[in-house]
């Protein structure tokens, strides 16, 4: 009889007011009924988010488990045994690349973890004539240091981005025009930008007659600037520049100068590129300040820069903050601007990811690009835990 | 003059300021700037801001918009020659050297891109002379991109926006550990797990590289990125609108798509149209994932693989280029509104 008047009463209530229905009966005796409203609710909850759960596991987590793995073993990209069969027996697949008589006596301590090994091992020299002399790079620190130097972009790009955001969120006319013309760069395809942008850095080109750095003597031979090496290992070095014979290997590798040169290019292209979008975050975050405090300082006598300061950027400092992180983040995966600039892989410019790719599907070892890509996924990691707790201890 | 005002003080008997120094604050105060002799009016101070803020604002414009014209301009000069191409890389303003100076069609770059200049002569892939599916061609690039682009970005943008209507309107079970769950994903860096997404798209596993569904089916599932901003919007809409549906007997996915699809357009529509830019311009997915011997790689591979052919003669690719940028552009001038606007929104909301 009681679950009869349950079933009746969660009926008359329908789907609308089950809390009534739950009130109006005695709670001893309950069997808990089926609530209709809830089950609906998981069902509908679920099944909303499945495809972008079951991509996101896919796509993300398990492929991040596998190349965790993969990072352990010697297995060859485009291989024709599939890979979760190769996974599922993996303590016969670990890494053997110690055992090759050419590899590293120390490489061959690193067991199962050789590519690791190897991240911190290998070697590289930006021409051939240096590798002779044994003037040497160690390879992840080199294109580390590429990385780590682009990321002077995001300081230069958030100063002229709060500059500019300042100006557009003035009470002026045509403050939107603004807006939309500075953030074009960002719509635009990256491809496109840096073939401009290579004819434009020419030695004959725009930027050079605008400096007047057409016609200058470097190295012995007179012609513009090259911003950018002909090839590769060709390059300007401070002995080129200053006319000094130095033996030292700074004095000598075009990495430390020529390269230089060519990164301050690709740091322009990604601010230019980048300025529109933060920009827009930037006017935002500013629109959001109280204009009441802003008011309050001005009556009390604080001249433009004090205000600006003291309550418009501690009122901006978490739009600020999001944008350092991400571009961070960002930032430690270059790779598409300086092989696009340089016509491809290079000691002098190419970021981090570069040696994923080459190590992972030029040289096809899936193992080796898949090492690269963990150790990078750490650095990043601790990058943003630094940067997070930088934030903390700045807020006590 | 009239916006001046020339401040007497009571104590003027005592100070007296030397005539140049009279004369300095009066020209000081004309542009805007107060000093002891002179104060200079509000209206005064506030039109000479707004003259140095537009005249800072035209001068970032132009290094903004300069590389768009000189890409423009770029576009008809003619590069076949040693000599004019040297007389192309030092263009300032407008080519030295133009296609009509030599006697052809002002378009002439445009057209060879689309008659021959995208084909397997010059080391695009297919076959030489093939159809439209057996070979390479502008048309074919555009193609590629529009499914690239138009697939993935309508499917993704629709699931994403039903897990934002699932974690914003809906009372589930384990919402906000599956929420943080999908978050964590994008701590995940992309080049990370690159490798080990090429060897599971690859011939041995799915199978997904050679016929380009690698750029089309990973997309359909949505992103959390997307999912995250609709989810911020729909947390603006009244919970009422769908209790009331609900007590007029519709079902969820009723409510989904009557309810909330049209009252989210506006977020749905911004995210869409920014995913649709990133895939028009997704040359990397296409470098990584698709290899250069497939008739499926996009436009910007194309224009790569063009680049890499053409040792000297840049002008058609700088033609590539302005094609490749100004659908997007278009696209943008349109819905610029839009799309600044739910970037401000999003942005202010992080």
């Amino acid at each position: 009889m009681e679950e009869n008047i349950t079933a009746v009463a969660g009926e008359a209530a329908g789907t609308a007011e089950p809390a009534i229905a739950e009130q109006a009966l005695p709670q001893k005796k309950k069997r808990k009924p089926i609530n209709q409203q809830k089950l609906q609710d998981n069902i509908w909850g679920w099944a909303f988010c499945l495809p972008l759960i079951i991509g996101t596991v896919w796509f993300v987590y398990i492929a991040f488990v596998m190349a965790l793995l993969l990072s352990f073993t010697g297995y060859r990209t485009g291989s024709t045994t599939p890979l979760l069969e190769y996974l599922f027996s993996m303590g016969e697949h670990l890494y053997t690349g110690y055992n090759d008589p050419n590899t590293l006596e120390i490489e061959k301590i690193g067991g199962a973890f050789g590519w690791y090994a190897q991240i911190f091992l290998q070697t590289t020299a930006t021409d051939a004539s240096l590798r002779a002399d044994g003037i040497v790079l160690n390879e992840m620190g080199a294109y580390m240091f590429n990385t780590v130097f682009y990321l002077i972009g995001i300081p230069i790009g958030m100063v002229l981005s709060v500059f500019f955001a300042v100006c557009m969120s003035r009470d002026i006319k045509g403050g939107n025009v603004f807006r939309v013309l500075y953030y074009l760069p960002c719509v635009a395809s990256t491809v496109a930008i840096v073939y401009t942008f290579k004819i434009m850095f020419k030695p004959q080109g725009v930027i050079n007659s605008l400096f007047g750095l057409t016609n200058v003597e470097i190295g012995g031979s007179i012609g513009g600037f090259k911003w950018l090496p002909i090839a590769p290992d060709i390059g300007y070095s401070w002995n080129d520049l200053t006319g000094g014979t130095g033996g030292s290997a700074f004095m000598r590798d075009p990495f430390w100068c020529q390269g230089i040169f060519s990164k301050l290019v690709i740091i322009t292209l990604s601010v230019w590129k980048g300025l529109g979008g933060t920009i827009i975050l930037y006017v935002a975050g500013l629109s959001g300040v109280n204009a009441a405090t802003k008011e309050a300082a001005q009556i009390d006598g604080a001249n433009g820069w004090q205000i600006f300061w003291k309550v418009t950027m501690p009122d901006l400092y978490p739009v600020i903050f999001y944008n350092v992180v991400t571009a961070v983040i960002g930032g430690m995966q270059i790779y598409m601007e300086p092989e696009l600039l340089m016509g491809g892989e290079n000691v002098l410019t190419s970021g981090y990811v570069s040696l994923i790719y080459r190590y992972g599907i030029t040289d096809k070892n899936a193992g080796g690009g898949a090492a690269y890509g963990m150790f990078l996924a750490v650095i990043i990691f601790a990058l943003t835990l630094f940067q997070f707790w930088l934030d903390s201890r700045n807020k006590d | 003059m009239e916006n001046e005002n020339v401040i007497l003080t009571s104590q003027s008997d005592e100070q007296t300021y030397s005539a140049f120094r009279y004369g300095l604050g009066a020209v000081l105060a004309f542009f805007g700037f107060s000093s002891k002799t002179h104060s200079a009016s509000s209206k005064r101070k506030k039109l000479v801001g707004d003259i140095v803020t537009y005249i800072v604002l035209l001068f970032g414009a132009f290094l903004m918009v300069y590389p768009f014209w000189w890409m423009l301009a770029g576009s008809f000069a003619y590069t076949q020659d040693a000599g004019t191409s040297n007389l192309f890389n030092q263009m300032i303003w407008w080519p030295a050297y133009t296609v009509t100076d030599e006697g052809k069609n002002p378009f002439h770059n445009y057209i060879w891109l689309f008659t021959e200049g995208f084909t397997p002569a010059y080391g695009l892939p297919g076959k030489r002379g093939g159809n439209f599916f057996e070979s390479y061609s502008y048309w074919r690039a555009l193609f590629n991109n529009l499914i690239y682009s138009i697939v993935p970005v309508v499917i993704g943008v629709i699931t994403s926006a039903s897990a934002a209507f699932a974690f914003a309107k809906i009372n589930w079970i384990g919402r906000n550990q599956v929420f943080f769950f999908l978050l964590a994903a994008i701590m995940v860096p992309g080049p990370s797990i690159m490798i080990t997404q090429y060897v599971m798209y690859s011939a041995a596993m799915l199978n997904w590289q050679q016929n380009g569904l690698v750029l089309i089916i990973p997309g359909m599932f949505g992103s959390i990125m997307t999912a995250f901003f609709i989810r911020q919007f729909l947390f603006g809409l009244p919970t009422s609108i769908i209790e009331a549906a609900k007590i007029d007997g519709a079902g969820y996915f009723r409510i989904f798509c009557s309810f909330i699809l049209p009252l989210a357009m506006p977020a749905i529509m911004a995210q869409g149209l920014l995913s649709f830019m990133g895939c028009w311009n997704n040359y990397m997915g296409s470098y990584i994932m698709i290899p250069r011997s497939s008739t499926w790689i996009n436009l910007p591979h194309a224009m790569y693989l063009l680049d890499s052919r053409r040792d000297t003669d840049k002008a058609p690719i700088i033609a590539a280029s302005v094609l490749c940028v100004l659908p997007v552009m278009i696209l943008f001038a349109c819905f610029q509104k839009l799309i600044i606007g739910s970037l401000m929104l999003t942005g202010s909301k992080e």
